[in-house]
């Protein structure tokens, strides 16, 4: 699999931008950005435990084609379920965003 | 648990099934292996499956190989003047395996297997389902 693992790097911009605008002072591990960027960690956890696996079914060291297809399906379905939640948050903000004043 | 359980619980049941299909293979492979009568005889190997977790009360993390039991080292003593390895009286030691209990494990064990990939697809599809709701 080709797929380049999604790090932490791309989400740590939103850190200060989300420090920035909220409101009440919170810890930076709570609240949306602290949860995506801990969701994306796992799903790079999962993605790079997917691509060790494939790595291994190339070079015929696979001991168990049940792994690696487990392996990928549980890195798809937490991928779905990342994009899912990133989409209902762009679109609240969106939706708030074009409330008018 | 964590959030796919369902699938690392079918996983762990085809790893099982995955093993006892190992075993059988061997078995069946060497259902003629014959060894002088002095030495034992090749031994069937037969899968020990165990539950993982649930102690609590809860919902367990699947099944998981606890070991290989070995079958009976004396085998069968057959009378067999003409082979190579027959002792002095004629014998030697063939492995304590019928073919028929090995062809009927293995559609046990395949059957299982699948059943195990067909709960993992479901789980699946029930997931991406669930992503759909409010869609």
């Amino acid at each position: 699999m080709t797929i380049s693992p999604i790090g932490a790097a791309g989400v740590s911009s939103t850190g200060p931008l989300s420090a920035a605008s909220r409101t009440a002072p919170a810890a930076d591990s709570s609240g949306f950005a602290g949860s995506i960027t801990k969701a994306l960690d796992e799903l790079d956890q999962l993605h790079s435990s997917a691509d060790s696996f494939a790595t291994q079914a190339a070079t015929g060291e696979l001991e168990s084609v049940t792994d690696y297809l487990v392996a990928a399906t549980e890195a798809q379905l937490a991928t779905q379920v990342t994009v899912a939640v990133r989409n209902r948050a762009v679109e609240a903000f969106n939706d708030i965003m074009r409330m008018p004043v | 648990m964590s959030m796919f359980g369902s699938l690392g619980v079918s996983a762990s049941g085809m790893g099982v099934y995955k093993t006892w299909i190992d075993a059988i293979s061997d078995n069946v492979a060497n259902i003629n292996t014959v060894r002088p009568s002095d030495q034992p005889a090749f031994q069937r190997r037969m899968v020990v499956a165990q539950s993982v977790g649930g102690e609590s009360g809860g919902v367990g993390d699947g099944a998981r190989v606890a070991g290989i039991r070995l079958g009976d080292p004396e085998g069968r003593l057959r009378h067999d003047p003409d082979h190579p390895l027959a002792d002095e009286d004629g014998n030697v030691r063939s492995p304590d395996i019928e073919l028929s209990d090995e062809m009927t494990h293995l559609i046990v064990a395949q059957r299982s297997y699948q059943a195990n990939v067909t709960v993992f697809e479901r789980a699946r599809d029930a997931y991406q389902r669930a992503l759909e709701i409010g869609r």
